[in-house]
């Protein structure tokens, strides 16, 4: 596979601006040898990013390097214009990245609204809690009508939204999502997308995501990046990547 | 009426058993871990209540309200330097722990205390009659303290931060230190809140109870019989397996002739081993395997 350009195209959507999060040429790994080996990418305020390549590539990596989770070996990573290469999660989450984890992350026999209290578990100030909460429900209906069910009698679906909706508590700039489909029957999953772009029009919402459903995944994208044995391999706009014969034939069964 | 008075008196044991078996189950239900200590702290308790009646003639029940805080901060001390170190490492090695720190309760217990039985006598010791019943005075007590105490908890666990933190920890670990919970934290506290409770339960039963350093592992087995019949974490579910248990040891003890108290205390083997090999997996499913919930 070829390079692409280093200059990503800008989203329609988004004006020429400064990248929100910025990775830099990023060498990471556990502590043998490094599972990203020279990782670049851009994420524009207001741009919905697909992270997409074969499995060992290195996606989940990129998210961990991003939230402190591996050490960062070269490069460098800026968010909002402040280095956090090396910050640790916590600091992350006060830069305001919010990340949904892969695995479920609710607390099953907790309510829906005591699963968002817990989102502001380190938040003391009582109003700004309650305050927070009802803007998530307002955002997710289908939450509010469920408030005082137990979360673990949620559908895959409502319990993703529940965790999306706990994400946006802390009010962040951008979203990690680390594969929002896993587990949730395709429609379900279009459903999770849908959502997503809901937010991401309403409220500005700037996601990056990583993707096993390549398709549906990029269909709900402004761009991608392809990830391959810890290099870029591709990337551009989600319509573009879509169409590109390579792609279609790497990940999607096409010709 | 005989067994509707023996069916009252099992209700009363129950209520004590329900409560007795607070701290091990919600230990076992919040870090997986099973506390084999247990009866430990309900001797410690009990010692804790025949000190202070002995010296200065204090009721157990004030005392019961003492020791609470005296073994929150054991118990809190005791997880933070020593559980918490080996509460993701497997389950062998904090069993073994706890097996090692009930031996040194009991053998320091003995060094200071003897081995002797001690009882403490209150003046209430008797009973009363009630719609044609006998209640004995302090197990009568003790029910309705063992309730008040567990719908305290109950409000505790649903309605405080610390409570929540404890049901959150005890659902999914690893979101709970996603959302900033340190962990190590709020499993301190538990273990200081369910030692504490587990001392209090020994400082009540210790005016109908001989008191020795060696009376704990009874307690301990009869909360792994509780627990089997309950389930694990849930207030409910200890106090049904409590009064299971009670209820069944007294109707033995009474309809069952010639085996009478001596096989009362077999009674809590004979029924975990019978639900162990019946169900495997608790009567009400509560004894998940400790991985699982992570």
């Amino acid at each position: 596979m070829t390079d692409v350009a280093a200059r990503p195209t800008p989203s329609p959507q988004v004006p020429e601006q400064a990248p929100l999060l910025e990775i830099e040429d990023v060498y990471a790994g556990y502590g043998g040898d490094d599972i990203l080996q020279g990782i670049s990418m851009e994420v524009y305020p207001g741009e919905i990013v697909c992270v997409i390549g074969p499995n060992g590539a290195g996606k989940s990596t990129v998210f961990k390097a991003v939230y402190g989770f591996v050490n960062i070996r070269k490069g460098r990573v800026r968010f909002d214009g402040q280095e956090i290469t090396h910050a640790r999660p916590q600091e992350v989450i006060q830069a305001g990245i919010a990340m949904v984890p892969q695995l479920p992350s609710i607390f099953p026999q907790m309510t829906v609204y005591e699963n968002l209290e817990m989102g502001l578990f380190l938040e003391r100030d009582k109003r700004k809690i309650v305050e927070r909460i009802e803007y998530v429900l307002e955002l997710f209906p289908r939450l509010e009508e469920r408030r005082k069910v137990m979360a673990g009698a949620l559908s895959g679906g409502e319990r993703r939204m529940l965790e999306i909706g706990r994400a946006l508590l802390i009010q962040p700039k951008m979203l990690l999502m680390d594969e929002p489909s896993a587990g949730l029957a395709p429609l379900v999953t279009r459903t999770i997308f849908q959502n997503i772009q809901r937010l991401n029009r309403e409220i500005g919402l700037t996601v990056l995501m990583i993707e096993q459903n390549v398709r549906q995944g990029l269909e709900a994208s402004h761009r991608g990046y392809v990830l391959e044995l810890g290099r870029n391999s591709y990337q551009g706009p989600a319509q573009e990547l879509l169409h590109n014969p390579e792609v279609r034939r790497a990940f999607l069964g096409g010709r | 009426m005989p067994f509707l008075q023996a069916l009252l008196n099992g209700i009363l044991v129950g209520g004590f058993y329900g409560f007795m078996v607070l701290g091990f189950s919600i230990i076992w239900g919040v870090m997986g871990i099973i506390n084999l200590a247990h009866g430990e702290y309900v001797m410690v308790g009990a010692y804790f209540a025949w000190a202070l009646f002995r010296a200065m003639g204090i009721d157990p029940f004030v005392s019961a309200l003492l020791v609470f805080p005296v073994m929150f901060v054991v118990g809190y001390v005791l997880q933070w330097l020593l559980i918490n170190r080996v509460v993701e490492r497997p389950h062998l090695i904090s069993l073994l722990l706890n097996f090692g720190l009930s031996i040194s309760i009991a053998n320091v217990y003995k060094l200071i205390y003897t081995a002797d039985y001690r009882s403490v006598t209150v003046p209430y010791s008797g009973s009363f009659e009630l719609a044609g019943f006998t209640l004995p005075t302090i197990k009568t007590a003790i029910f309705f303290a063992a309730l008040a105490i567990m719908l305290a908890l109950h409000l505790f666990l649903q309605h405080t931060r610390l409570g929540k933190a404890i049901r959150a920890a005890a659902q999914n670990k690893e979101a709970a230190k996603m959302v900033g919970m340190d962990i190590h934290r709020v499993y301190a506290a538990t273990a200081g809140i369910c030692i504490g409770l587990t001392a209090m339960a020994g400082a009540m039963v210790a005016p109908i109870q001989p008191i020795s350093p060696f009376m704990g592992p009874l307690f301990t087995v009869k909360a792994f019989a509780i627990t089997a019949l309950g389930g694990l974490g849930r207030i409910p579910g200890a106090l049904l397996g409590g009064l299971i248990l009670g209820i069944v040891e007294t109707l033995l003890t009474i309809y069952v002739p010639g085996v009478g108290a001596k096989v009362g205390t077999a009674v809590s083997f004979i029924l975990l081993v019978f639900v162990l090999v019946t169900r495997p997996q608790g009567l009400l499913s509560g004894l998940r395997p400790v991985e699982e919930g992570a």
